[in-house]
């Protein structure tokens, strides 16, 4: 049976609450099987100083002997539990183990795809790569997702494969398509689209909106100008997002303009909603050496979850 | 709103941007390298002994940020000995080769072969058995057990052994890690703790006791000269001078433990009859595991008797040898479960001790580091706190293999330069580099507990530094009470 494309959300799961609160939107995103899921949890490939020059895979074979589960495995199949709890999978799926062998590491690439009557997917995915940040962004390039969703866990709860907030930013800066990082994602409290005054910004509010209603969450529109002289450019370009959005048969619930410093009022107002949303209009490659933007501000400093969307 | 740049797009840039991000330390370790070889030598350090700190300066950024695979790091200090420093490239060739770098490969072979054998569930059928159910008897159990054995082979393999066997006991406990977090955190410290203070006990215990003990025969052992013979240090001598050290520090491991993470249950039970049923099963013992006990003994014994005379590295080369004749490992297992780089890794860095030892760069940093140092410390027990301190920052930072490696020359031409006895410098050095309690990456017994997935990095913070304290008091104790005793 032959199915469209369905929306493909990456979930990088790594153990930490904010991983599996990430992991709960995307269900809401996904509501109804309208989107295959991939789990993914990422090893990277150990160097050997670190274990003597003994290669670790002893001691992960060791415990595999002893029917114990890696630390990866452990958090995977916490995430499918949840999944079955919500009612988003069922036991009767059938279920697919895939192993690939990777050069450098015994235990290779290992999947188990579930997949319902309807061709619903769900994959666990874990992954050995050179380092987290390498794995997560050729995951992104193989998988062709639609969005990638890292949760950013707190220096308290770093530990075993979790994933390093420097991680995070790293491929939030280098992925092709959008990234929520989650922190601790309340799902009620809509999303805070933030505009600026590019083109881009304009396509990425209409990609968030079509987000936003694959979870019915509203979408509010904002902007800031730094002056009263860019007030209404700013005011303009919230009316020119909000008839882009409407013309694609999606509704705003609410859009408001101030004026300030972008990055200042951006976390004050943002805070009050689930994510906050904003265009990646950033800077790359060496420029960024010098220079930072809003957006990567904003993720830095956030409270809250943050979406960069492209 | 403003500050948003377009991307700058051609994929040129972008690969250049890629390439300077995941290589930043490179590129910094290149700089400061480059920094350091266009600077005017310093006085009193010859231009030979300037390049070698030029190549160790660039190879401990490169060790500590790991930005290239380690092994091309071994590469770049064998070749940069050729280029920048001149050397017949046969002759580099020969200083990677000794009997420490032998002890490393054989120890690194009996690791694996001893692994292999599953003869963790008679130990930890042998630790149920004798400690009961209470968790503080298990956790000194596994302590004791992981002590004793780390104490004479590598605590990488008593990790790997002991990790499933208090992964069991906490699983057995509960499934859920967030009610078992205190109990899990007490007995895989036992298992790291335990194993890195015993790591000192004797010289087959880690490689940095067999670097140490290579430097101190390479550096001040004059075959024509009879007073130098004191520098030949065997396994026995070793021994009486360390092991009491790691006994010492044994029940304060315990103490600290259970005083910073209060295990959630006080009996484990459940647990451990679960576990000796699930022992039992097993059978008794074969054939193989008492081969492979009766040989292991034996390469000890030949550690004992004839470490003197053929050397450490010989007789680590011999055992893993004859667990291979008898069948008892394959060369398979041993070529995959082996990271040779790491072979490579501790040769270039002998190689480069010895260099800086040859050229004057080792004596020069440690004249540098008296400088640094207030008047009193510069003589007997504050001034082998200063070498202990010193050893646990770098430790802490590196594999301790390494870091006596490259802090080995560097002390022992401190003790030259203050009068202090090499000997006792040597030993301080090389029982402190164990120190490396506060990283996950300090000792491989902590980075294998750690992947257990039950550890938080904090968690080394944590419980480190009061280890870190507890040991540098004991290990004084001893250099300034009980060596001097024993005519060190």
């Amino acid at each position: 049976m032959s199915r469209e494309k369905q929306f493909q959300i990456l979930v990088c799961i790594d153990g930490s609450e904010s991983s599996y609160s990430g992991l709960r939107y995307a269900v809401r995103m996904g509501a109804d099987h309208t989107a295959d899921l991939t789990l993914l949890f990422v090893r990277p490939l150990d160097q050997g100083l670190g274990s003597g020059g003994l290669q670790m895979d002893i001691a992960r074979e060791n415990m595999l002997n002893w029917g114990h589960e890696l630390p990866g495995m452990r958090a995977l199949k916490r995430g499918r539990d949840m999944l079955v709890e919500m009612g988003f999978m069922e036991d009767s799926w059938k279920e697919q183990v895939v192993h690939t062998d990777v050069r450098g590491d015994k235990l290779g690439d290992n999947s188990i795809i579930y997949t319902n009557e309807d061709g619903a997917k769900i994959t666990l995915e874990m992954m050995v790569s050179p380092s987290v940040e390498r794995g997560i962004l050729d995951e992104i390039e193989i998988g062709e997702y639609d969005i990638t969703i890292i949760g950013m866990c707190s220096e308290e709860e770093m530990g075993t494969g979790k994933i390093k907030p420097s991680t995070t930013m790293a491929v939030v800066s280098q992925s092709p398509t959008p990234v929520l990082v989650a922190r601790e994602l309340e799902q009620e409290h809509g999303h805070f689209m933030c505009v600026d005054f590019s083109d881009k910004a304009i396509d990425a509010a209409v990609k968030d909106a079509k987000i936003a209603a694959r979870c019915h969450c509203p979408v509010y529109l904002y902007s800031v100008a730094e002056n009263e002289e860019e007030l209404p450019i700013a005011q303009g370009i919230i009316a020119k997002a909000k008839a882009a959005i409407e013309d694609s048969g999606l509704q705003v619930a609410g859009d408001s303009v101030e004026i300030g410093h972008p990055v200042e009022k951006i976390l004050e107002q943002g805070r009050k909603y689930s994510l906050i949303v904003m265009a990646d209009t950033s800077v790359k490659g060496l420029r960024r050496f010098f220079q930072t933007s809003v957006a990567y501000e904003v993720l830095e400093r956030a409270e809250n979850s943050v979406m960069i969307v492209r | 709103m403003r500050g948003n740049i377009r991307q700058s797009g051609t994929p040129v840039l972008r690969g250049i941007a890629f390439f300077l991000r995941e290589k930043k330390w490179l590129i910094f370790a290149i700089l400061i390298g480059t920094v350091f070889y266009l600077a005017p030598t310093p006085e009193g350090l010859s231009r030979e002994g300037h390049l070698v700190l030029v190549i160790s300066v660039v190879a401990v950024v490169l060790f500590v940020t790991e930005p290239i695979p380690l092994p091309a790091v071994a590469f770049m200090i064998i070749v940069s000995q050729v280029l920048l420093l001149g050397r017949n490239s046969s002759d580099v060739a020969q200083s990677l080769m000794s009997d420490s770098v032998l002890f490393i490969i054989g120890s690194l072979m009996l690791a694996v072969a001893v692994v292999k054998q599953k003869l963790d569930k008679r130990l930890a059928y042998m630790i149920v058995r004798v400690s009961g159910t209470k968790t503080r008897n298990i956790a000194v159990g596994i302590a004791v057990v992981s002590g004793l054995l780390a104490s004479v082979i590598g605590e990488h393999t008593v990790a790997a052994m002991m990790l499933p066997v208090a992964l069991t006991l906490i699983t057995l406990t509960s499934d859920d890690p967030k009610k078992v977090r205190n109990l899990a955190a007490v007995l895989l410290f036992s298992i790291a703790y335990g194993s890195s203070i015993a790591g000192i006990g004797t010289p087959s215990g880690g490689a940095r006791n067999a670097i140490m003990v290579g430097y101190w025969k390479e550096f001040f052992y004059d075959p024509n000269d009879p007073n130098t013979a004191k520098f030949l240090v065997d396994y026995v001598k070793w021994v009486i001078v360390s092991y009491p050290v790691f006994l010492a520090q044994l029940p304060f491991v315990i103490i600290i433990l259970f005083s910073t993470f209060k295990p959630e249950y006080k009996h484990l039970t459940r647990a451990v009859v679960k576990l000796r049923s699930q022992i039992e099963i097993e059978g008794p013992m074969q054939p193989s595991h008492f081969l492979t006990i009766g040989l292991f003994f034996i390469t000890l014994l030949g550690w004992i008797f004839f470490s003197g005379t053929i050397g450490l590295g010989m007789i680590a080369l011999m055992g893993g040898t004859a667990f291979m004749i008898f069948g008892l490992v394959r060369w398979e297992d041993l070529n995959s479960g082996v990271n040779w780089g790491v072979v490579w890794l501790y040769a270039a860095a002998i190689s480069l001790g010895i260099e800086m030892k040859d050229t004057g760069a080792a004596m020069w940093l440690a004249d540098s580091f008296l400088k640094v140092l207030p008047e009193f410390m510069e003589t007997g027990t504050p001034l082998l706190a200063a070498i202990s301190i010193l050893t646990t920052l770098v430790t802490n930072t590196m594999s301790n293999g390494a870091a006596v490696a490259v802090l080995g020359p560097i002390t022992l031409n401190l003790a030259h330069s203050t009068g202090a006895s090499e000997l006792v410098v040597g030993f301080v050095t090389a029982i402190s580099s164990a120190f490396a309690y506060l990283t996950v990456i300090g000792t491989p017994a902590c980075t294998i507990v750690y992947a257990s997935g039950y550890l938080k990095t904090t968690d080394f913070l944590k419980v480190g530094y009061k280890m870190v304290i507890m040991s540098t008091i004991i290990l004084l104790i001893f250099a300034a009470l009980y060596w001097p005793m024993i005519g060190l």
